[in-house]
């Protein structure tokens, strides 16, 4: 435990390190590649606020990542690994987009939960099958999972540009759904809608069910030291099947709300990036449902920002990917500032 | 088809024989995708520029070295944690080489060099008559026997010489292998970089066979070079017959597609499928106990 307590503030100095880096990497880049470094520097910086249309995107983003962040934590605080976030979001909202389509005529509320639901299971069932081959064979389930999900993307592109497809739209998008199954937008003509809410409130639910609750004791026992957990009269077996299921289930939903509350359809490609993001706001926010709130914040901020950066210059990449892989490099290092220096020669040994 | 899944196995047993340096270190290494990208990148724009395939790939090799390099360092100076860093690697491919690519070529799509000599092959013309054996053994690019030679080299060093005897015993169980001496975290960053070096062999074994650079061009390689280690029994013969399995797999796919009609966008998530149906089956077979890796994510604030 003494040791836990030291690296925390190492810990939080490399969280800092990680976005300044990650922030810094990102000015470079823009300075170095665009044909108008400054224009596209005061995009970056300053895009996400200029108009309600970017501000409320960036809201409505942050609200996704909550999602994402919440699933990613879900798999991490039990010690097992879901890399198959990607592919689990972009299945889902397929999902929530074919059921919204199969029932244009339902009630508001029984096709919503009808299309959420299927698109929540099917996602969890995905994560959840990783765990349950973890379980019941060492399977290693941060493999399995990425690889289910990467080989299922292709066929999900495959509906929607062949079969699913919108003949109408020059998009390959699938058609828009029903009326009443979008969400309610707050900040027209921006995507952001009170999904964003639920986010937030889902978030302090996983607080309280993690610290306040003996499942999420148990849980967060086995994540820390199964043996010692499995000692404990802890069913660790059930911590790595469900965990998994529950990860995938949080991006089933953020699957769903892109659908039914961003995009009002589904379109090839459209939440790629999205289960990286996840990791990368989950690590931000140290795997604390609370913390995760300001983290999937910042996270939006940079996002918002390149996409405005790339927008308004002709120099479009993959800001996006660069910022996670920055941020993937430093956020779990021990930075030691240099006032922590002393007595970290010591201990060499693994 | 055998002559195909023979090239095609190429870049994936060049690839898992590097992994099985780090996993045999203790390590699972997942940022080889992204070390395959940046090998296929670097080798095919080396070559191009100084027009010798050897210096390509040396280049190749180099740039996956260093970039394990750095992976390696973070992990054992700043305790960053192996999985999370390994996929800043691949995110780290993924995003930089667009941006290069525009930066050079104006452009993210597919790079082509027309004046890229071809890679020699050898042993063109040989017969034993057999043709399974000689579609095996013979013809090939110089690529392909490289990296069988690759695989006598890693068994030699990984059974017969005491770094190798020290690297196995850094993963079979560090601390036995700190008391006696053996330092563990250097051992670990060996193998981290040995297993960049071979990525990025294997990258430029892809890109310079086809004379052009295609965005993600490794296509999953890495991944299924990791499945490889594992169905290869964590040996370099073993890991040569599951390495030949997914060539010719692969080609059989790619002859599938023709006489089948499955759409090809579909069959895109072919070798992933495949992998881990292979993955699976093997570990329900094996009912390997589970390893215990250090896997958390510090969830202490």
């Amino acid at each position: 435990m003494s040791e836990q307590a030291m690296a925390a503030p190492r810990r939080a100095a490399g969280t800092l390190v990680a976005v300044s880096a990650a922030i810094l990497v990102t000015v470079i880049l823009l300075a170095i590649g665009s044909p108008n470094p400054a224009r596209a520097l005061t995009s970056f910086f300053w895009g996400p606020f200029s108009n309600r249309f970017f501000f409320g995107n960036m809201i409505d983003t942050f609200g996704l990542l909550i999602l994402v962040g919440l699933g990613v934590c879900a798999a991490f605080r039990a010690g097992v690994f879901n890399l198959g976030g990607e592919g689990q979001v972009y299945i889902a909202a397929l999902t929530t987009a074919v059921v919204a389509l199969s029932m244009p005529a339902a009630p508001a509320p029984i096709g919503i939960l009808a299309a959420t639901g299927a698109a929540v299971l099917v996602a969890a069932l995905l994560a959840g099958l990783s765990g349950l081959f973890r379980w019941a064979w060492g399977t290693d389930e941060l493999i399995t999972s990425f690889l289910i999900s990467a080989a299922l993307v292709p066929t999900v592109n495959f509906l929607i540009v062949g079969p699913l497809r919108n003949p109408d739209s020059n998009l390959m998008t699938t058609v828009r759904v029903a009326g009443q199954f979008r969400f309610l937008r707050l900040l027209p003509p921006s995507t952001l809608n009170v999904s964003v809410g639920a986010a937030v409130l889902l978030a302090v639910l996983a607080h309280g069910f993690l610290f306040s609750t003996l499942r999420g004791y148990e849980l967060r026992m086995t994540g820390l030291n199964r043996e010692f957990a499995r000692y404990g009269g802890v069913a660790v077996g059930a911590y790595t099947v469900l965990p998994m299921a529950v990860s995938g289930g949080f991006h089933g939903l953020a699957g769903a709300f892109f659908v039914l509350g961003t995009h009002h359809a589904a379109i090839e490609g459209f939440t790629a990036g999205l289960g990286w993001n996840g990791i990368a706001v989950a690590l931000i926010g140290r795997n604390h449902p609370l913390l995760i709130i300001p983290a999937a914040l910042v996270f939006a901020y940079l996002e918002a920002g390149s996409r405005v950066a790339g927008l308004q210059t002709e120099f479009t990449f993959e800001l996006a990917a660069i910022i996670q892989a920055v941020i993937f490099f430093l956020i779990t290092a021990e930075i030691v500032l240099p006032r922590l220096r002393r007595g970290r020669r010591e201990r060499s040994a693994p | 088809m055998m002559f195909n899944g023979v090239e095609i196995m190429t870049p994936i047993l060049l690839a898992a024989l590097g992994g099985l340096f780090a996993e045999m270190a203790g390590v699972l290494n997942i940022a080889l995708e992204g070390l395959i990208l940046i090998g296929a990148f670097t080798g095919i724009l080396v070559a191009a520029a100084t027009g010798n395939l050897a210096v390509g790939m040396l280049a190749a090799a180099v740039a996956g070295g260093v970039l394990a390099g750095l992976l390696a360092w973070v992990t054992s100076r700043l305790k960053a944690n192996i999985f999370i860093a390994g996929l800043a690697v691949n995110l780290l491919a993924a995003g930089m080489i667009p941006f290069l690519s525009t930066w050079m070529f104006g452009t993210k799509g597919v790079l082509r060099f027309p004046d890229l000599p071809r890679m020699p092959r050898l042993l063109v013309g040989v017969h034993t008559g057999l043709p399974l054996l000689d579609d095996l053994l013979f013809g090939h690019s110089v690529t392909v026997y490289l990296a069988w030679l690759t695989a006598v080299i890693a068994a030699v060093l990984l059974y017969r010489t005491p770094f190798g005897l020290r690297l196995r015993a850094t993963g079979a169980r560090a601390e036995s292998a700190v008391v006696s001496g053996v330092n563990a975290v250097r051992y670990r960053s060996i193998a981290i970089v040995v297993s960049g070096v071979a990525a990025g062999l294997a990258g430029s074994t892809i890109s310079l066979r086809l004379g052009v650079y295609l965005p993600n061009i490794s296509a999953g390689r890495g991944w299924i070079a990791l499945v490889a280690i594992y169905l290869g029994y964590r040996t370099p013969m073993g890991i040569v017959i599951a390495a030949l399995l997914f060539g010719l797999t692969d080609s059989l796919a790619g002859a599938a597609q023709g006489f089948m009609n499955i759409p090809g966008t579909i069959l895109l998530g072919l070798p992933y499928a495949i992998t881990v149906v292979a993955m699976i089956l093997y570990s329900a077979i094996r009912s390997t106990k589970p390893r215990r890796r250090r896997r958390r994510i510090d969830a202490h604030f």
